[in-house]
């Protein structure tokens, strides 16, 4: 395919990966079989779970591409593809580890301070600490550049406020990196003077969090507030003023994931699994489109990920994949309603009822988290010339 | 439902148009037995009869709302939409006529001269002359106001056309050819005025036509040069400088009508009697179902945006571009559906007639969405009627 | 429009606003009743709108009682406005007096059945129902079974409650061979039954969803011209404004086929314009209900703001009594038998100068 500003070369997984997702099947149908973890959807959001995190963390699958010297185990982004992928389709509960592993502990081990290394992802790596995003605020959304948390210079310390909004999981994580002013905007350059910042989210004054509830009532998202909060140098991540470029970069990471087409993968499956007992080929004939449409994203998936390995950063193919993948999500929703007229339930004795249940209700959150897909297509443009 | 640009007020056509529905539903029926024509899927695009044009006119059915001097049947709207259900449902090829009797005769009635309207409408009404419209050029398609085609004095002061038209349809068929021209130089800050339609007979020394053959090979569009015409002031249609005008209060009428969601409306007929035929499955019978549904909407819709235009009491132009908007792309989902629930090869020469209609479907839905003004562009008139812009 | 229609729409409006506001939504999720509104719906007349004046109503139209159902749909209200309709259709088209007070509707889940059989002067109600809406909180839950209908006073039912997902009762109701006095139950009334119960329903949550989906699109067109990114409205973004114009499209649509539905049923047998009505509704709910989200951003996706009191019952409201595939299947199978030939007829809604 030769179109500008989009390629997605060929890429294989090597035997090691496939040798290795042999493991990791092993461990979940263990973990099944003695009731360890039922199969939910959008288990990377909704799923938190120290304990499991944790037995991911003792069999290396955590902090799987870091250096050893700080308790990674130099793997292959191939493999931690291949491990990711696994637990996903499994539904499994990952969300606890789910941000430090894939971005927070990449971002301090490029450009964290040794003491941030040492201390923290080992124990990321373990599966014993947990991150928070610091990223939206209430009056930026999809205009990140404009965000007003500010930290200013004051008796030579630095002093954070602000507030910071849609943090998942900072009620139970132990820090958050938060992108916060560091310099007054610019507006000749608005992506300027801003940094990224470690809070510790359990022991900091002048640090007040409250939650935000989804619509089903549940608790993920939070919104942090930051009064007069002391911050000290050795927790601005890398150079002050670096905060754009850091947080561009792990957009790369965030947005490229199995976790973009595979939150309702639970609930394929369970449409499969039902339809074992149905007889009516057009049915079928559906399940093997929607099985169809996953085969080819993860196949453009894993090509992504194979750029990476090789150290580049194809962040307009991560958009399509983001794109194209939370797209699939949405209407995966709909079209497996069309199938089998059940009635969605989350307390339902029947798996299926209560897996589109929660699709459904989680269905909004889909195309808007990790930017909302209309941004994204907006960066797809872009990155063909078309802007 | 009342919001601001969203208002479609209950409406139900009145009994007295139920005589002209059976009269025209046994016309049709003698014909299809007599095969006096086959329905095809965009025939009002696409198929046209000379014959069958005729026998309409003969009927009074071409210009039945115009006056009875001009040979009109002075009928009103609300049977005009009647009649025209009727032909765009049973895919009849009024090609070659329909923009003499959708646009062009309401525009010399309401803007031309007594002359122009005497010596143009009986024929047309009788189903023996066709006029094309001239609008769409090939720098001008959405932005209809940027045109080029001029209308200005010679050095004689006669006045001379110059300039071009494209996606002119049927005027290879057609005698004359209304075309919308500059008559005063472009001013950007009143693009709106300073143009006007102008009446030229097809065989006019200086008119030069080619054919434009759309993916399927056939011949619908043309493009139409005009190099020194010579016109008489009392070709201009109406006030000179009254063009925009003109054409936007025909917008409504062509946005809306039935032709907007029934192109594909052979096609389903063709799945219904293929599921009568073989049983059908589930997924077959759901999609018909689908399809009829938006159907019944969509021409519900329809028939309240009539009810208000016959009324005269207000344009109602985005309700016309949500029917056109919303019935286009339909028309373009109608096929993706019905392929996916048949086994079925699209070709215009199998023996089966849903694969006919599949195929002539499948070739025609790019332009669906395009024709009588571009979805996006519409979406663009119904948001600012929301008031977002 | 008549202009009783106009008064009651505007009165419901009126009363709807001020008393089915998000903090009452919110608490009837809790478990509290929104009694304040139930009373105030009554002493307007607004929930047996259209129940003879002799048997306890207000003697309008089924047109007048779906327009009060469509501005309950619109406000998200709490309390069980269609299903009373429901209840006052049957029981009054069975000739029986329809009692005042909130009122459930059974059964309503597909394959229940519940017999209604007559013990010498009184009638004995036995069977279970599933997913009830409002059951605990109805005065009477009625009944319609092959052959009859029943009001059963809520206490003489057990009941296990439940919810749907948008927080609303829905109640697993058991009738253990129930003693229902002559006034309460009876024959069932001609075109009263099972199957036209179901079609009802349909048409109850079709109106419903129009008014619930208009009120997304208002919400969704406010919050846009009113949140700001990049300098400007997100409601000046040509992305947003487009699909705003396909969502206008939907809203519209909705409304109509709703509208025309009722009016097949005041005209008759409306089996299949409901049909057609559920699927069409059911297509734009879904479309609606994930664009509104969509365009929200995050903020819709809260349990505070309120797009959330619409768009949970829309994804409830398009399952119940029916979702758009079963309907679309009935509407097709019922044409393609007729043929091709009887596709336009239905459509056009005239069969003249055709062989009956």
């Amino acid at each position: 395919m030769a179109i500008d500003g989009l390629s997605f070369p060929p890429a294989a997984l090597p035997p090691e990966s496939e040798a290795l997702r042999a493991e990791v099947r092993a461990f979940l149908a263990e973990e099944r079989a003695s009731g360890g973890f039922e199969p939910i959807c959008d288990s990377w959001m909704s799923g938190w779970s120290p304990e499991f995190s944790r037995k991911l963390g003792a069999r290396g699958w955590l902090g799987m591409v870091w250096t050893k010297e700080y308790g990674g185990h130099e793997r292959s982004p191939l493999d931690r593809f291949v491990v990711s992928e696994e637990l996903l389709a499994a539904g499994a509960p990952v969300s606890a580890h789910w941000i430090a592993d894939r971005q927070s502990g990449p971002l301090i081990l490029r450009f964290g301070t040794e003491e941030q290394r040492r201390d923290i992802l080992p124990r990321i790596a373990r599966g014993e600490a947990y991150f928070a995003i610091g990223l939206s605020e209430p009056d930026s959304g999809s205009d990140l550049a404009s965000i007003r948390t500010a930290m200013t210079r004051e008796n030579g310390r630095w002093v954070l406020n602000g507030r910071k909004i849609w943090s998942s999981g900072a009620h139970m994580a132990d820090y958050m990196i938060a992108l916060v002013r560091s310099a007054p905007p610019d507006p000749q350059n608005r992506h300027a003077g801003m940094s990224q910042i470690l809070l510790d989210l359990k022991n900091t004054p002048g640090l007040s969090m409250r939650p935000i509830h989804i619509l089903t009532g549940a608790h993920h998202f939070n919104e942090v507030t930051f009064e007069d909060v002391e911050i000290a140098d050795d927790q601005i991540i890398g150079e002050v003023g670096q905060g754009w470029a850091q947080v561009t970069d792990e957009l790369g990471y965030e947005r490229s994931g199995p976790e973009r087409f595979l939150s309702t993968f639970p609930l394929v499956t369970a449409l499969v699994d039902k339809l074992r007992h149905h007889d009516d080929p057009a049915k079928r004939a559906v399940a093997g489109r929607l099985v169809a449409q996953l085969w080819a994203m993860r196949q453009m998936s894993v090509r992504v990920v194979g750029m990476l390995a090789a150290g580049e950063m194809p962040n307009v193919e991560a958009a399509v994949v983001k794109d194209m993948g939370t797209r699939f999500e949405r209407e995966s929703v709909d079209i497996v309603r069309g199938v089998l007229a059940e009635r969605p339930a989350t307390d339902s004795d029947d798996p299926f009822a209560r897996r589109l249940a929660e699709a459904i209700l989680h269905s909004p959150g889909y195309t808007l988290r990790g930017g909302t897909n209309e941004i994204l297509r907006g960066i797809i443009a872009k990155g063909m010339g078309l802007r | 439902m009342a919001m601001e640009g969203l208002n479609f007020p209950p409406m139900d056509l009145p009994p007295e148009t139920e005589a002209l529905r059976a009269e025209v539903r046994q016309f049709l029926a003698e014909e299809r037995a007599n095969g006096g024509y086959e329905p095809h899927c965009d025939a009002w695009m696409s198929h046209w009869s000379p014959d069958f044009s005729r026998k309409l006119g003969a009927r009074g059915w071409i210009g039945i709302m115009w006056p009875k001097k001009y040979g009109g049947q002075e009928r009103s709207a609300l049977d005009r939409y009647v009649l025209t259900e009727e032909l765009m449902s049973a895919g009849t090829p009024v090609f070659s006529h329909w923009v003499s009797d959708r646009q062009i005769g309401p525009t010399l009635l309401a803007y031309g001269s007594e002359a122009q309207c005497a010596l143009l409408l009986p024929e047309i009404a009788k189903g023996n002359l066709f006029l094309a419209a001239g609008l769409s050029e090939p720098d001008s398609g959405s932005d209809l106001a940027s045109i080029r085609t001029s209308l200005l004095p010679d050095e004689n002061g006669k006045l001379r056309l110059n300039g071009r038209k494209i996606w002119t349809s049927a005027a290879h068929l057609s005698q004359y050819i209304i075309v919308l021209c500059r008559t005063s130089p472009f001013n950007i800050e009143k693009r709106h005025e300073g143009i006007s339609q102008v009446l030229v007979r097809t065989d006019t020394p200086g008119i030069s036509m080619r054919p434009i053959h759309l993916l399927d090979g056939r011949h619908h569009f043309n493009e139409v040069v005009f190099e020194d015409v010579e016109v008489d002031p009392d070709q201009i249609i109406g006030e000179p400088g009254n063009g925009w005008k003109q054409i936007t209060d025909e917008l409504v009428y062509e946005r809306s009508g039935p032709e907007r969601y029934l192109s594909t409306f052979p096609l389903i007929v063709e799945l219904a009697n293929r599921i009568n035929r073989d049983g059908g499955t589930s997924a077959q019978k759901a999609a018909l179902g689908k399809l009829v549904a938006q159907l019944w909407t969509l021409r519900r819709m329809s028939v309240r945006i009539v009810g208000l235009m016959a009324s005269g009491k207000a344009l109602p132009n985005n309700e016309a571009a949500v029917i056109k908007d919303l019935g286009t792309r339909f028309e373009q989902e109608s096929i993706a559906l019905v392929r996916s629930v048949v086994d079925a090869r699209p070709s215009k020469d199998s023996l089966d007639p849903l694969e006919v209609r599949l195929a002539e479907a499948i070739f025609h839905s790019p332009g669906m969405t395009l024709r009588g003004g571009t979805n996006e562009i519409l979406r663009g008139v119904i948001a600012r009627g929301l008031g977002l812009r | 429009m008549s202009d009783i229609r106009d008064m009651l729409v505007e009165t419901s409006e009126k009363l709807f606003a001020d008393l089915s506001t998000a903090e009452v939504i919110n608490a009837s999720e809790q478990g509290v009743w929104a009694a304040q509104l139930w009373t105030a719906l009554e002493e307007a007349g607004l929930t047996l709108a259209a129940v003879p004046e002799d048997l306890g109503g207000a003697g309008g139209t089924l047109g007048d009682a779906f327009a009060v159902v469509r501005v309950a749909g619109r406000y998200a209200a709490p309390v069980p406005v269609a299903e009373t309709v429901l209840a006052g259709w049957a029981l009054a088209g069975s000739g029986l007096k329809v009692p005042s007070g909130p009122l459930a509707i059974a059964p309503v889940a597909a394959g229940d059945a519940i017999e209604i059989a007559k013990a010498g002067e009184s009638w004995t109600v036995s069977g279970t129902a599933r997913h009830v809406p409002w059951a605990r909180h109805a005065d009477h839950i009625v009944v319609v079974g092959d052959g009859a209908a029943a009001a059963v006073p809520r206490g003489d039912c057990r009941i296990e409650e439940g919810a749907n997902m948008a927080g609303e009762p829905n109640d697993l109701v058991t009738f253990d061979k129930v003693r229902v006095d002559a006034g309460a139950a009876g024959p069932a009334g001609e075109g009263i039954g099972p199957d036209s119960l179901w079609v009802m329903g349909a048409l109850g949550r079709a109106v419903l969803m129009s008014g619930g989906l208009e009120r997304a699109f208002e919400h969704t067109v406010r919050y846009t011209s009113e949140r700001v990114q990049f300098g400007r409205a997100l409601s000046k973004f040509q992305a947003v404004q487009q699909e705003i114009a396909i969502m206008a499209g939907e809203v519209a649509a909705a409304d109509v086929a709703a509208d025309a539905a009722v009016a097949a049923a005041e005209a008759g047998d409306p089996t299949y314009q409901v049909a057609a009505a559920k699927a069409r509704v059911g297509q734009a709910a879904s479309r609606i209900a994930g664009s509104s989200h969509q365009l929200h951003g995050a903020m819709g996706f809260t349990h505070e703001y309120p797009l959330q009191h619409n768009t949970r019952r829309l994804w409830v409201w398009r399952d119940e009594f029916g979702g758009e595939e079963e309907w679309a299947e009935k509407l097709g199978a019922w044409l393609a038998a007729a043929g091709g030939d009887e596709v336009w007829p239905f459509i056009s809604g005239s069969r003249a100068g055709l062989a009956a």
